[in-house]
């Protein structure tokens, strides 16, 4: 379900708290890692050089860490879709043993017995002990608030100053709606849909929107990602196999595999796959993408690392090991 | 038009009239027309209790097993009338855990009065509740239960965790059944017999219904599973919904009825 915002009114308070969350490492089993690890403001909240993050004691789960960016427009989370609800999303990350290997009820233990996310929690929810939904709700209302919409690209669509885009990225543009909008939709950039976009032939290791389906027609697909921000949250695909931009314009190019799952769009009238696109158009669609950056959106102290607060000597350090 | 209207009028003020008389009776009876029904679970080994302390039971065909875990959800209960109606009581979402002996009973209030012949429950959580408000989550239901798949979300139904001990080596198995759709929907009806007798439901008295909840018959029922090659299962497959099967239809029974326990 999208989420509810008038359920979780936004209060300066409660995303503070939601931000403290996210970038405090003891929530995870060793102390080690926190959301923000794998998830870092630079990269779009995405993992900078890293195809599989390393969760507690270097252990790798299985899928790329994704962009969080204008997460309130999605109806469900994760490459598969498992994830039904923003809020829910926490869990996930959490409790699996590859990443924060924290139970629920162990990560509302260490937050009950800390003064001060007890006063803090107090303060916003009432006197009683930190709860599931209390908890959820924190972590959203910072999840909630990492919207990017201030590229130059946005600029640009609002006839903003500064929003001037160059000829070669006009030219990007132009191929970006008649090759590329068919389901990097809207200017969220994904139509939230999953679709097999030829990686592979068979999907033994990974059979993305089937693991939760359990549908031989959902074989293969993944969520179709958002673009914003997309020069800086590389490495690319579910499995962060493609390095780099132009080997992700290549693989429409010319690597689309063909499997039974394979999305009509990249099925070509003559029989062919993927998507014709000259070394010119692949290098104007590059630089289109590049106006998608919003440097804003990636460097905005309001985003980043709390500061440990002075005059909270009673309080573990809070800071995240990043 | 206007001739319709009369009848209109007319019948309005017949339905006005009996629904006064009626209220009538009811206020002289001042009989309040609800009551409860207790339900009291009992997990059992065949013949045996279920204790998590180490204690190997024998299945059928002769094997040894521990168990260490043993949790499900009853939901969704209906209480059935001779007459064939029926009552389906709302939220009523129960999480009966071995390890916490104060969560295997409940009572279901707001019952109305009457005899019933049947009960039916869900062994499990429906998809409208497991999908619904992430945030309504709280109680039996309160995913910090580890009853909770958060990769694909979703309750677990039930969770049985124990040792095959008739093996060399010893062999642990885990069973983790859920998933609400289709084609590996694990949402499951049970509907142990009331064996003739009658649930008399009134405002003064609360009938009590104990149930056993036999582990073997996960293994023995629609599907004969032998323990050695017990599926584990911790996403929705086809083995979960034939260890579901088996448990909607043989794994609880009636073992008394009391008319009144209050």
């Amino acid at each position: 379900m999208v989420y509810g915002l008038a359920k979780n009114p936004p209060d300066a308070a409660t995303f503070e708290l939601g931000r403290q969350l996210f970038y405090d490492a003891r929530l995870s089993s060793d102390g080690t890692v926190s959301c923000g690890s794998c998830h870092r403001q630079a990269a779009a909240f995405a993992h900078a050089g890293q195809r599989l993050s390393p969760g507690v004691a270097g252990r790798r789960a299985t899928r790329n860490a994704p962009a969080l960016q204008n997460l309130r427009w999605r109806r469900s989370f994760m490459a598969d879709g498992g994830v039904l609800g923003l809020e829910l999303q926490t869990l996930a990350p959490l409790t699996s043993p590859a990443e924060m290997n924290t139970p629920l009820a162990d990560a509302l233990a260490k937050l009950n017995a800390d003064p001060v996310y007890r006063r803090r929690f107090a303060a916003i929810y009432g006197p009683g002990p930190i709860d599931t939904p209390q908890f959820l709700r924190a972590l959203a209302q910072f999840t909630a608030a990492l919207t990017s919409a201030d590229s130059r690209y946005d600029q640009y669509v609002r006839h903003e100053a500064g929003g001037t885009l160059t000829a070669p990225e006009l030219r990007g543009r132009a191929l970006f709606a008649a090759k590329c909008s068919g389901c990097h939709a809207t200017d969220l950039f994904s139509d939230d849909s999953f679709r097999n976009n030829g990686l592979d032939r068979t999907f033994t290791r990974d059979s993305g929107r089937a693991h939760i389906t359990s549908r031989a027609t959902d074989r293969g697909r993944f969520r179709v990602p958002s673009l914003r921000n997309v020069a800086r949250t590389a490495p690319y695909m579910h499995d962060g196999r493609f390095a780099t931009l132009p080997q992700v314009l290549a693989h429409y190019a010319h690597g689309v595999q063909p499997s039974p799952t394979l999305d009509p769009l990249l099925r070509r009238p003559d029989g062919r796959l993927g998507i014709p696109l000259s070394r010119q158009q692949q290098a104007d669609l590059l630089a289109f993408l590049h106006t998608l950056t919003d440097q804003e959106f990636l460097t905005t102290p309001r985003l980043a690392p709390p500061r440990v607060e002075l005059g909270r000597a009673e309080s573990a350090p809070l800071a995240a090991r990043n | 038009m206007k001739k319709r209207s009369a009848y209109s009028f007319l019948a309005l003020l017949l339905t006005a009239s009996a629904a006064l008389l009626n209220g009538c009776k009811h206020d002289a009876d001042s009989q309040p027309s609800t009551g409860s029904v207790a339900f009291e679970l009992k997990n059992v080994v065949g013949q045996q209790p279920l204790a998590l302390d180490g204690t190997a039971y024998t299945t059928a065909g002769g094997e040894t097993f521990t168990v260490n875990t043993f949790e499900y959800y009853i939901s969704n209960v209906k209480l059935t009338k001779s007459d064939g109606t029926t009552y389906a009581a709302p939220n009523e979402y129960h999480l009966i855990n071995t390890a916490k002996p104060g969560s295997s009973s409940f009572t279901v209030g707001n019952v109305p009065a009457g005899d019933y012949t049947g009960v039916s429950f869900v062994v499990g959580v429906d998809s409208t509740t497991t999908k619904g408000d992430p945030l309504a989550l709280t109680g039996d239901l309160n995913p910090a239960n580890s009853m909770y798949w958060a990769w694909n979300t979703g309750h677990i139904f039930l969770k049985l965790e124990g040792t095959v001990t008739s093996t060399s080596p010893n062999k642990p198995f885990t069973c983790h059944i859920g998933g609400y759709r289709q084609p590996l929907s694990a949402i499951v009806t049970a509907t142990p017999s009331l064996n003739g007798a009658t649930l008399p439901v009134r405002a003064s008295q609360v009938p009590k219904l104990s149930i056993a909840a036999d582990v073997l018959k996960i293994f023995d029922g629609p599907t004969k599973f032998t323990l050695s090659n017990f599926p584990t299962t911790m996403m929705p497959s086809a083995a979960s919904v034939q260890v579901a099967n088996n448990y909607a239809a043989g794994m609880f029974s009636v073992t008394q009825v009391q008319p009144n326990s209050k």
